[in-house]
This record gives C-alpha cells, structure tokens and sequence, in this order.
C-alpha cells in the first residue's frame, strides 16, 4: 500500500491523489450507507433511527471531507519535501499479508480441531514464517506454550475451549 | 463531610487483624497479571475470583476484591505502553506518548512514570473521597440520560479532533466506532447491520474488537522487524531508569494533580472511566506551551492520561458506595461481590455503614503503597517484553488474543472480530484514521443511542427540556469549543501557509 500519494500531471497543474484514502473512505462511507438502509428497512420508528439516521448523515457528510482533502494541488516546496512514491519493502507487505492468512486460520481452525493443536501448528508455521530458523525453538516453543495456555485457560480460569488432545483440562 | 466516628471504626475494623491483609499481594498480582494478556479484562478477573467470596470474611472479601481493583488499574498501562496495547478503553490515552516512548527505548522510564501516575492519582481521588463521598454522591444524582449523552458525544469527538492529522479522517472514525457500537438488536427489538448472523445479534464484541484495533493491527505493523526497540543499547531494563521515570513525574506534578481532579470528577459519571483519560490528555496538551511534542514519547501524556485513568476508577468506587451504581464492568462485578456479603451499595449505604465506606477507601489507600512496590518489581519483570524477539512475540501475543477473545465472548464471534478489525485497524493506521477514535465510539455508541433516547423521552419531543439541564449545557459548550477550537488553529495555520505559499509563487 503507497504511504505517499500518488501525482498526476494535468496541464500545467499537478495534483495529489490519495487514491487508496479514496478507496478506503468509500468502502466506509458505502458500509454506513448501507447500515443505515438496513436499520431503516428494519424497522423505520424514531426509537430505532433515533442515533443511526443523524450520525450516518453526519458520516456521509464527512465522507466528502476526507475525499476533498485527498486531492489537492501541492505546493512547491510541498513536492520538492515529499519522498518520491514509496511503497511498502515487497518483503515486509508479503510478512503482513501472510501474518493476516495465518491469524484468519487460527481463528477459523481453533474451534474446528481445538485450540491446542491449532495454537501448536500455528505458533509453530508463524514463527517459521517471520524467520526462526532454530528446530528446537521452533518445536519447543509452540509445544510448552500450546499445553500451557491450554492448562491456564482451562484449569485456573475454568474457561472451557475446544481441544483434541488435551480434553482433561477443561 | 468527615465522619469521625465512622473513620474510627473503620480504622478499627481494618486492624482488627492482620490476616485478611495477607490477601492484597495476591489481589494485586492478579490485577496486574490479568491485564498482561490482551483481551482479559479486570471485570472478568473479578469475576473468575467470585466463587472464592464465599469462603472469606467480609473484611478479606473487602480487601482481596480492592487489591484486585488497584492492580488491574495500573496493569492496563503495561501492554499500553509496551505493546501499544491498552488493557482497557481507560488506557487509550496512554498509548498515544507510552508507546513512543517504549519505541524510542525509554521504556524503563515510561513504565516508571505510569507507576507513580497511578499511585498519585489514585491516592488523591481516595483522599478525595474520605472527604468528599456524601457530596460526590449526590452530584452523580443530579447526572442523567442528557448529561451522559453530551458526555458520550464529547468523547468521540474530542478523540477525533485530538489524534492524526486530519480532522475529518478523525470524525469519519468516531462516527465509524458510534455506528458499529450500535450494530445488534435494537430497542424496538429488531437486528440491524448483522447481515443475518446470529452472533451478532448481541451487538459486535467490543474487548475482542477494541484488542484486534490496537494490539493485532499494531502486531502486523512490527512484522518484519527483530525487536520492539531497534538499538540494541537502549534494549536494556535497568531498575535505576524505572526510578529515573518515578522521579521526573514528580517534576510535572501540576499535570498528574490536573488529570487526577479531572479522572476524579469524570469517574463518578457512568462510563465515565473509558473518557476521562482522553480529557485529562487533551487537557495537558491544550495548556502545555509545546503541544506539538504530546504524541511523540512526552513524559506529560503518559502522567496525564495515566493519573485521570487510576483517578476515574476511584470516582467509579465512589459511584458505586454512594450510589449503589457500577459505572463499568469492574464495578459491577464488585458490587456481586459486595451482595455475597449482604451488603448493597446506596444512599442508605453511605448513611447506615459509613465505616465500611471508610474502610474500603482506607483499604485502597493502604493498598496504593503496596502496589507501588509490587507494581516495581512488576514492571520490572514486564520491561523484558523490549528483549523478546518480534518472531516469538508476535505469535505469542496474537496467540493469546484470540484465545482470550473465545474465552470472553465463549463462540467464535470474539476471534472472528478480533481478526476482521485487526486487518481494519492496520488499514486504518496506515492511512491515519485514528484508530482511537473509532474504539472510543465503538465503547459509547450502544449507551449513546440509550441515553439519546431516554432524552427524547423525558423531553416528550420538546428540546428546549435541555434548556433546564445545565451541566449538559456547560457540558456541550466544552464539547463544541474542543471541537471548532482546534479547526480554527488549523483553519489559521493553513491561512498562513496559503499565504507564504502565494508569496513563494509569486516571487
């Protein structure tokens, strides 16, 4: 994702194009709109509308706001004191995005084949994925862990979780 | 006022023995325990001890439960400050210089300066209250559904003004969390925004997804990275700096008394706790001659907002005697507690057991010394998160979100939140929407929607009924001025900007 905006040149004028701010506020502004149509189709009475219908207009108005204000015309020294284009190091943009795909597959694996073989695997492919390069690390680790949030979780908090193998804690 | 009597007796039921006093480290430790796992909360550490009510006099019950209540206040400002986690909405404004701080290797100092914010203000809304319960009590009386919903209003927007550069990013995110606190079933009992999920009937879970805004999305920010603090120099936990930290708060003592008056006050108003920190903060910087240092690891906002939090809970402690009110989750879970041992906070409790109201303050000003010491070697302990590598950390702290977020919502709704608003949250950092401002709607928006209602409804569709309400008046003019002031300074800086950039174009 670019830190810096974009600039296109028209005429003689340049301009600053925030363009993924853009895409942003309108996924927002399209969720608000939306909420509001929801709660309005749901049920259109004042004590259903009575927060939503006011704030959602105020955010929708605001909406214009922030895309105003992603597009501006720079001054000189506005150019010459912004970094040229930067975009994210591809290595670290790769890192985030699979460290979102591993934590969407912890949250939806836990409950499916238990929160101790889930957090094993997990702990374990993460820490390979961010660099650790140690095998007794990278087994130990995720093991002492695994059995001990489980037994924490499950014995001292008495808070039942989904486990395949350690079903005696909870 | 002071009742002597009362205070005589309290002082002779809390020396009766030394036994029940043997439960406040414990009490602390797990107050300050609890808060070192994103996601667990101090109502739920309350309340996972209930069961253990039973089996102790009242005096210990009393004891253990206010150690617990003193710990945890100070335990939200370690992930806050290390992790830019905070434990709770109280420690929002923590983040905003703590974390910087930690990033700039002045971690020892920062959790030195939260330590003695905590102790400071804690002490001073106790002392407070020693003096103060019965009045305090019936100011919170004079506080309805208007008072509370300019409050809610305030919060968010000041929180929008207050942090990133852009004010409209910053409303547009308030308004965002106002919106998404309001998801779930409403008053007329039907769904709205759940896309016919069940599970979120209920509304969305706001710990898991306060946790996935701040902590996981700042957990992506750091992939990539070896440590939290990158010079190996400044990676150190040295006790001699965490006192270095405790000894310059006591250079900015007007800061810590200010955010201490004010989380005092703010705290006695239901869910006042989650803003006060965020006024004391905003507070601080609107009075400090260099304002543009308050978001880059100044010493000043972590005192501020850290003496207003500890403060707040105190003002809650004291809605909760005089009121027999819980402001928060917290206080709820103690005033079970309280019941277990037949006691019913109230009016008539202030009047009828006074000394027990003493008690309770004298216990958690006795208890304030201990956690100072406690709190040391704590944050002694906690100061070696800068030396943990990232690729162990990382996993780890998400590891036990996720778990933490079962364990609290008990389905899968609290991991499947966590995930969605830390891909938003990291979104929203990258592109400078206040993160903030979106939690602290989130926290109100359910309650606002309340309070605007029942507004409505005791003004009978007529708003000049606001006109017989003062403190929402005084409370709305506060509210408008922190708003528009900052717009016109920024409204006067790009005026002259525009100038100088006119002058430089046409030169």
């Amino acid at each position: 994702m670019p830190d810096a905006p974009s600039i296109n040149e028209s005429a003689d004028r340049k301009f600053a194009v925030d363009m993924p701010n853009i895409l942003f506020a309108t996924a927002l502004a399209g969720w608000i709109a939306w909420y509001c149509w929801d709660a309005w189709h749901a049920n259109s009475a004042m004590e259903n509308m009575i927060l939503i219908l006011p704030v959602s207009t105020a955010g929708l108005l605001l909406y214009f706001f922030v895309i105003a204000g992603s597009i501006k015309r720079p001054s000189l020294a506005e150019i010459q004191s912004t970094p040229p284009h930067e975009l994210m190091d591809r290595g670290v943009a790769i890192k985030i995005a699979g460290s979102m795909a591993m934590l969407a597959a912890l949250v939806l694996a836990g409950p499916l084949i238990g929160f101790d073989v889930a957090t094993f695997v997990y702990m374990l492919g993460m820490m390979a994925f961010l660099g650790e390069r140690r095998i007794l690390v990278l087994l130990f680790f995720p093991l002492l862990f695994s059995v001990a949030v489980i037994y924490c979780f499950g014995t001292l908090l008495a808070t039942p979780l989904p486990v395949l193998i350690f079903r005696g804690q909870n | 006022m002071l009742d002597l009597h009362a205070l005589i007796a309290a002082l002779h039921l809390l020396g009766s023995s030394w036994q029940p006093w043997a439960v406040v480290i414990p009490g602390i430790l797990i107050g300050l325990l609890i808060h070192s796992v994103p996601g667990l909360t101090t109502s739920m550490a309350l309340a996972i001890c209930l069961p253990l009510i039973p089996y102790m006099n009242f005096l210990q019950a009393l004891i253990f439960m206010t150690a617990m209540y003193a710990g945890s206040v100070f335990g939200v400002a370690i992930p806050a400050i290390l992790l830019n986690v905070p434990g709770s909405a109280a420690a929002v404004g923590t983040t905003f210089d703590g974390f910087p701080m930690a990033k700039a290797g002045k971690h020892n100092e920062a959790l030195g300066l939260a330590l003695v914010a905590s102790c400071f203000g804690q002490v001073v809304v106790y002392l407070l209250l020693l003096g103060l319960a019965g009045p305090i009590g019936a100011f919170a009386l004079k506080l309805g559904p208007p008072e509370m919903l300019v409050l809610s209003l305030w919060g968010v927007t000041l929180i929008g003004t207050l942090s990133g550069r852009h004010l409209s990013r910053g409303l547009l995110a308030g308004v965002l969390g106002l919106l998404l606190g309001t998801v779930g079933v409403s008053a007329r009992g039907v769904p709205r925004g759940t896309f016919g999920i069940d599970l979120l009937l209920d509304g969305i879970p706001v710990v898991p997804a306060i946790v996935g805004l701040f902590a996981a999305a700042e957990l992506f920010n750091l992939v990539g990275r070896e440590y939290i603090v990158d010079n190996l120099a400044q990676r150190q936990v040295k006790a001699i700096r965490i006192l270095a930290g405790m000894r310059e708060a006591f250079r900015h003592k007007t800061v810590m008394l200010r955010g201490a008056i004010l989380g005092s006050c703010i705290g006695i108003i239901p869910g006042g706790h989650a803003i006060a920190n965020l006024l004391s903060y905003s507070e601080a910087r609107r009075v400090a001659k260099d304002p543009e240092k308050f978001g880059t690891g100044d010493p000043r906002g972590v005192l501020a907002a850290e003496t207003a939090n500890a403060s707040s809970e105190g003002g809650s402690m004291a809605t909760l005697l005089a009121l027999g009110i819980p402001t928060g989750g917290a206080t709820a879970v103690m005033l079970v507690a309280f019941s277990m041992q037949n006691i019913t906070g109230g009016p008539s409790f202030m009047r009828d057991h006074a000394d027990i109201v003493y008690a309770v303050i004298l216990a958690n000003l006795a208890q304030v010394a201990v956690l100072a010491v406690v709190g040391f070697a704590f944050i002694f302990a906690a100061g070696f998160v800068v030396k943990v590598r990232l690729r162990l950390l990382v996993p780890t702290i998400l590891t036990l979100a996720v778990i933490g977020s079962y364990a609290l919502s008990h389905d899968i709704a609290g991991p499947i939140t966590l995930a969605v608003f830390a891909i938003i949250g990291w979104i929203m950092h990258k592109l400078d929407y206040p993160v903030q401002a979106a939690v602290v709607g989130l926290l109100l928006g359910r309650g606002a929607e309340g309070n605007l209602l029942r507004t409505y409804q005791m003004s009978g569709g007529n708003f000049g009924f606001l006109l017989t309400r003062p403190i929402a008046i005084v409370m709305f003019i506060l509210l408008v001025a922190s708003t528009t002031l900052p717009l016109v300074r920024s409204m006067r800086t790009a005026a002259r900007k525009g100038k100088l950039k006119w002058n430089e174009e046409h030169s």
